[in-house]
């Protein structure tokens, strides 16, 4: 039997109607448009069951309680926690974008050690045995050669117990050297301990304030705890409290507030004083809670006369004496300082000055007023014992010269850190431990610290992210990430009344890393003698319950502890700390006509944590365009140097020069030029690296002669084409 | 039988934004990214395509230093109702992937029934449509935090906000259990509402006089559902696409930046709206 | 053009010659023949072989008694599948709920073993394959139907209550989705209301009840966003 042609094509022709009366060509038409419908690689989150488990965000130190939204045991959301004390629901952008920190690929997910050339990112995994014991035989070998003072320790906090273990520790093993990162709360203990004469911080009863003088202090760009100022400042818009914003730039502050002043860059002090002789002069003052009045008044009249304030700061005398009726005139007013985000030190005269006007309008320790909140004494471990080594270690200076000589009324000095090591310092470093603290980005005059780090022979990182320190560490010890661990967050940051917060972990540790008080325990136990007696704890959660004694019940049960009578450490204020001279930006004026400052903004992470994501995602094209970063400065000042906006030009200062973009900015005062912090990271991942530029690599420290701080507001600077 | 299920009475859910207390912090932004697995990629300064279905534009008032004035306005989809429902997208979608509720007021988008023409980011005047250009790819480990309520999109279709209808669904499952058939203000709030730090957006249902928006906002049917409150605006309002997300601010120049006014015409003017 | 002649009449000739050769054999039967050869082999593929191709199999990881376990509890399926506080639907149980009762290996089966020895003691959770699991594009609720149209389970999921194995889970292996959701049926023709999960299936069901909306603008009928995310 032969298959001819006619054949063959019946049999298509059957196999045709054969197929069509089948599902075979429906069904897979239905399929593939499902499949197509539905890319079997888009991810498909797993349901299951929702649970919310609260804690307290400590990305900042704002202290907010937060309540993570999980499916099973994965968490999927943070929300602001209703009810809280301090954020009541209310969230800010960086708390969250917290699971991108918890879960994302910038993690360091193991103890490491270094194996290529420091920087060059080659590392071996290595045993959390294994690491602290390179730690701790590190460690003994220096102290048994009697050079315990040669390790220093750099730290975001010093309050709350973790940090508490770290200086313990430093002191057990006998060194000085515990160092605690730059920001407000510097110059604000050393003006409460100036102008109060005791310790504590300033507290501030936003809420009940009536008018609110702020001198460059970021209200709504992520100062003290940000989202109680978000709510204060909705809170005042309904009272209709007038908030003046003293800042050369038309900030988000500034742009909230019902009046904007511009002013000349760090001229904020002189503004202060200024208003200060207003009220002097008119007698509108309340001295009742001020001591030393009698000197200070005539030193105040005679050097801060208004047309000379005007002057200095380029604030028009009608506009100085109206701000000065203003604030007389309000019941509860409050002046409040520290720039932007606070982030760096400031000097005392700024801060003294602005407390100052709080002092003369009688509003200390009052409803709506500035408090002297002592500071939280709930850690009250008996003192360690320390013993030959340790106590001839405890003897020898700090390498940041802090608490001696010309610095003797300042804690810690990081920004003298570099210079200490690259050889003013009275010993070289041999060790440094870096514990939630990113100086390789953060400090001022990066040129120069990145030198000073490449000279300490051995440098730890407790780091949990791959930062610009870590990068340069020899040793990696990574802490759990807050939604790991149980740690208590004492809130300071201008709340005027006392809350610790109680971090618990959220999920289980995703990686293998270590609590860093468990770490502190550990490497103490491991070193034996009197360093293991001073942590009588088997681990780091006994001690915390045993540290909080009775608070440890509420902090469980409730997620904070709050004490709103504050008992103040002192209610007079004996002025004075305001007579040193103004902080002078560096450079030279002919070199360098223009002022550059950085500013905060709320969508770029300012402190120890890189930006996530999602807030870089935010971050408008005119502030980063692909990897460019901007400068904003006013179109007058563009123009005389021939730029436009969107133009390359390259920004010099003393300290450094970059290839910027420019943005015009009405809100600018020309000469001035701004640039956001918090930007230019070399480490992390593509989300972030190498975008915009680090002002630190332009801004170098300028210490504030009372206390050695870092009071630098800008730098001179340069603009020309590119 | 054919008998149309009881009905509540129609919803009309829509927000308020007062732009007085809005700082420009963009928690909104984020919590909305972070509540409906909204990708990122590595560049998202080319905001043409960086998914945002909640913007914080900035306005200016156009001034000269020192007279320079900053308003932040939120930016999430506008929901327009239109006419009846014909709000611009969904009249224009071939595919019925974009469709106006009746019952809630919310202008749906079914990623799904999308084949990305893009008519809709065409006819949308606000820019809240998105297109996925690319698939969504989360960095390693980074798909854990996404939440099952919302489907990440595909490469290739359109998005935009959904007044987090997920929400919604969820606090009426809630209500069934409880044998309820409305769900309370409270239990149906927005992401960007909920986590905003200022507490500048208020949402409910426009239509029930017991819930805040609906207070704030005090809109009248008779003249195309604008707001009796003086301080109230919505975006590009004469356009007639009447939509559900109303502005409020003390300021002048911010409610005349809500449209295109000609110089003699003042703010609070309503053109009858075409039928 | 004419290329294309020469040739078509190349063929036809030889075409008739074969023509030629097969007249006596009749030439229409044999066409008819081949048209019901290729008719019923494609239907065979269709119907037979094509099922077995596009779904494929796996097994749960261990048998499970549903009967078993509805005669041993107390309140019928939702003693394991019941509705959160939150109003959200549990759907397979975890294994902390089956500890509850399962601590200890209870009788002596080889399925019971492995689920101690495997899970229990190891405390991971049983990777159970979900027959009725729908795409990620559907929200369904579950309460909505259950408690607010108070359906019984046995309308969308069948007798499975009453099965003493676990079946093989069949997936599909252009979507990836279960079997059960098209159905057994490779044509889609039901019996039961159970047999399929579709959308039609979902409309079917509601137009039968009567549940109509018509809160959609475009259609006019229930909209999308009811049942899709």
């Amino acid at each position: 039997m032969k298959v001819d042609r006619r054949s063959f094509l019946s049999f298509v022709i059957g196999g045709a109607a054969g197929t069509a009366l089948s599902p075979l060509p429906w069904k897979l038409i239905d399929d593939s448009s499902i499949w197509s419908q539905m890319w079997p690689w888009t991810p498909v989150p797993p349901d299951g069951e929702v649970v919310y488990e609260d804690s307290t965000c400590s990305l900042c130190p704002g202290g907010c309680g937060i309540s993570v939204r999980k499916v099973d045991n994965r968490a999927v959301k943070i929300e602001g926690k209703k009810g809280h004390p301090v954020n009541d629901g209310g969230i800010c952008i960086l708390g969250l974008s917290g699971l991108q920190l918890l879960y994302g690929p910038t993690r360091i997910k193991t103890p490491m050690k270094r194996i290529g050339e420091r920087g060059e990112g080659k590392w071996r995994k290595i045993s959390w045995d294994e690491a602290t014991a390179i730690l701790t035989e590190k460690l003994t070998d220096i102290r048994n050669r009697g050079e315990a003072h040669t390790v220093a320790a750099i730290a975001e906090s010093d309050s709350g117990t973790v940090p508490a273990l770290l200086q313990r520790f430093m002191t057990a093993y006998g060194s000085p050297n515990f160092i605690r990162t730059s920001s407000q709360v510097d110059a604000d203990e050393l003006a409460v301990k100036t102008l109060f004469g005791a310790t504590g911080r300033a507290g501030f009863d936003l809420e009940n304030a009536d008018y609110v003088l702020s001198f460059g202090a970021g209200l709504v760009d992520g100062w003290g705890s940000p989202v109680r100022m978000f709510r204060a400042g909705s809170l005042w818009k309904e009272k209709n409290v007038a908030v003046v914003q003293v800042e050369p730039r038309l900030s988000n502050s500034a742009a909230k507030a019902t009046r904007w002043v511009p002013i000349n860059p760090g001229t904020e002090a002189d503004l202060a004083l200024g208003i200060a002789a207003v009220l002097v002069s008119q007698n509108m003052v309340d001295t009742g809670g001020v001591s030393g009045f009698g000197s200070w008044k005539s030193d105040l009249l005679s050097n801060y006369p208004t047309q000379k304030v005007s002057q200095t700061t380029g604030v028009a005398a009608d506009v100085i004496v109206d701000l000065a009726k203003g604030f007389a005139k309000a019941d509860r007013p409050l002046a409040l300082c520290g720039r932007g985000k606070g982030l760096v030190a400031g000097s005392l005269r700024e801060t003294a000055a602005v407390y100052a006007l709080n002092a003369l309008a009688g509003n200390i320790n009052r409803t709506g007023g500035m408090w002297a909140v002592p500071e939280s004494d709930y850690i009250q471990w008996p003192k360690a014992a320390t013993d030959k080594l340790a106590s001839a270690g405890l003897r020898q200076p700090r390498i940041d010269g802090a608490g001696a000589g010309r610095y003797a009324d300042s804690r810690y000095l990081p920004n003298r850190l570099a210079d200490g090591v690259n050889g003013e310092g009275p010993y070289p470093l041999q060790v440094l431990l870096v514990a939630g603290a990113n100086p390789c980005h953060d400090l001022p005059d990066s040129k120069n610290v990145r030198a000073a780090f490449a000279r300490i022979p051995f440098i730890v990182s407790f780091s949990s992210f791959n930062d610009e320190t870590s990068a340069m560490a020899d040793l990696l010890l990574p802490d759990h990430v807050y939604l790991e661990r149980y740690e208590d967050v004492p809130v300071g940051a201008g709340l005027a009344r006392q809350v610790i917060g109680l971090s618990r972990p959220v999920v289980s540790a995703q990686f293998n890393t270590r609590h860093l008080g468990e770490t502190v325990i550990a490497a103490a136990r491991a070193m034996g003698g009197s360093i293991a007696d001073a942590f009588p704890w088997p681990d780091y959660e006994t001690c915390l319950e045993e540290t909080l004694g009775e608070k440890w019940d509420t902090l469980m049960e409730t997620g904070v502890w709050v004490e709103n009578d504050i008992d103040p450490v002192a209610d007079t204020v004996r002025l004075a700390g305001m007579d040193a001279p103004a902080i002078q930006a560096e450079g030279d004026v002919d070199r360098f006509p223009l002022l550059l400052v950085p500013y905060d903004s709320i969508r770029i992470s300012g402190g120890t944590i890189g930006d996530p994501p999602f807030m870089i995602k935010t971050v408008a094209d005119t502030v980063i365009k692909g990897k460019d970063g901007f400068v904003e400065v006013n179109p007058q000042t563009a123009s005389a140097a021939g730029l436009t906006e969107g133009d390359m030009a390259t920004l010099s200062t003393p300290r450094g020069e970059v290839r910027v973009r420019i943005h015009l900015f009405e809100g600018i005062k020309p000469g001035v030029a701004a640039m956001a912090r918090g930007l230019g990271h070399t480490a992390y991942d593509g989300y972030l690296a190498e975008k915009g530029v680090n002002v630190n690599e332009l801004i170098g420290p300028v210490e504030d002669p009372s206390s050695g701080h870092d009071a630098a507001w800008g730098i001179r600077a340069k603009l020309a084409k590119a | 039988m054919k008998h149309e299920q009881q009905h509540n009475p129609p919803m009309k859910y829509g927000m308020a934004i007062d732009l007085d207390k809005c700082t420009g912090c963009g928690a909104c932004m984020v919590a909305c990214m972070s509540e409906n697995n909204i990708p990122f990629r590595e560049d998202e300064s080319d905001k043409l395509v960086s998914i945002s279905w909640m913007s914080v534009f900035k306005l200016t008032n156009g001034k000269a230093f020192p007279d320079t004035e900053i308003c932040y306005l939120p930016r999430p989809c506008q929901h327009c109702e239109g006419h009846g429902g014909h709000s611009p997208c969904v009249s224009v979608c071939p595919a019925t992937a974009t469709d106006y509720s009746a019952e809630t007021g919310i202008v749906s988008q079914i990623y799904t029934r999308c084949f990305g023409c893009r008519y809709c980011m065409g006819a949308c005047p606000y820019h809240a449509r998105y297109f996925n250009w690319w698939d969504p790819v989360w960095p390693e480990g980074m798909e854990k935090y996404l939440s099952p309520n919302v489907s990440p999109r595909m490469r290739g279709v359109v998005e935009k906000c959904s007044f987090c209808f997920h929400r919604y669904q969820l606090a009426k499952n809630k209500a069934y259990l409880n044998d309820e058939r409305t769900v309370p203000e409270a239990a149906y709030q927005t992401a960007c509402t909920q986590a905003c730090p200022a507490g500048a957006i208020v949402f409910g249902d426009l239509n029930n006089p017991a819930h805040q928006v609906h207070q704030i906002v005090k809109p009248d049917p008779r003249k195309g559902n604008k707001s009796r409150n003086p301080r109230a605006f919505r975006l590009l309002e004469r356009l007639g696409t009447n939509p559900k997300v109303y502005y409020l601010s003390s300021r002048e120049w911010v409610r005349r930046a809500g449209d295109n006014y000609l110089a003699h015409e003042k703010t609070g003017q309503v053109s009858n709206v075409h039928h | 053009m004419s290329t294309l002649d020469d040739k078509a009449k190349g063929v036809m000739d030889d075409d008739a010659a074969h023509a030629e050769g097969g007249e006596d054999t009749g030439a229409g039967g044999f066409i008819i023949l081949f048209f019901i050869i290729g008719f019923a082999a494609s239907m065979v593929l269709g119907w037979v072989v094509f099922p077995q191709f596009l779904y494929s199999q796996k097994q749960q990881p261990f048998s499970f008694n549903h009967a078993l376990h509805v005669g041993e509890v107390g309140d019928g399926c939702e003693s394991c599948h019941f509705f959160r506080e939150d109003g959200s639907f549990s759907g397979i149980p975890k294994l902390a709920q089956c500890t509850e009762c399962h601590e200890e290996p209870m009788g002596e089966t080889e399925d019971e073993a492995i689920f101690v020895e495997q899970y229990v003691t190891r405390d991971r959770e049983v990777p159970w394959l979900s027959y009725s699991r729908q795409p990620d594009c559907v929200f369904f609720s579950h309460v909505a139907h259950v408690v607010g149209a108070k359906m019984d389970c046995v309308t969308c999921h069948g007798h499975i209550g009453e099965s003493e194995s676990s079946r093989p889970y069949e997936y599909n292996r252009v979507t990836g989705y279960s079997r059960d959701i098209w159905g057994k049926n490779i044509a889609g023709f039901k019996r039961n209301s159970w047999d399929r999960m579709k959308m039609d299936d979902c409309a079917q069901c509601h137009k039968e009840a009567g549940i109509i909306h018509t809160s959609s603008v475009q259609t006019e009928r229930d909209a999308c966003f009811v049942c899709h995310k």
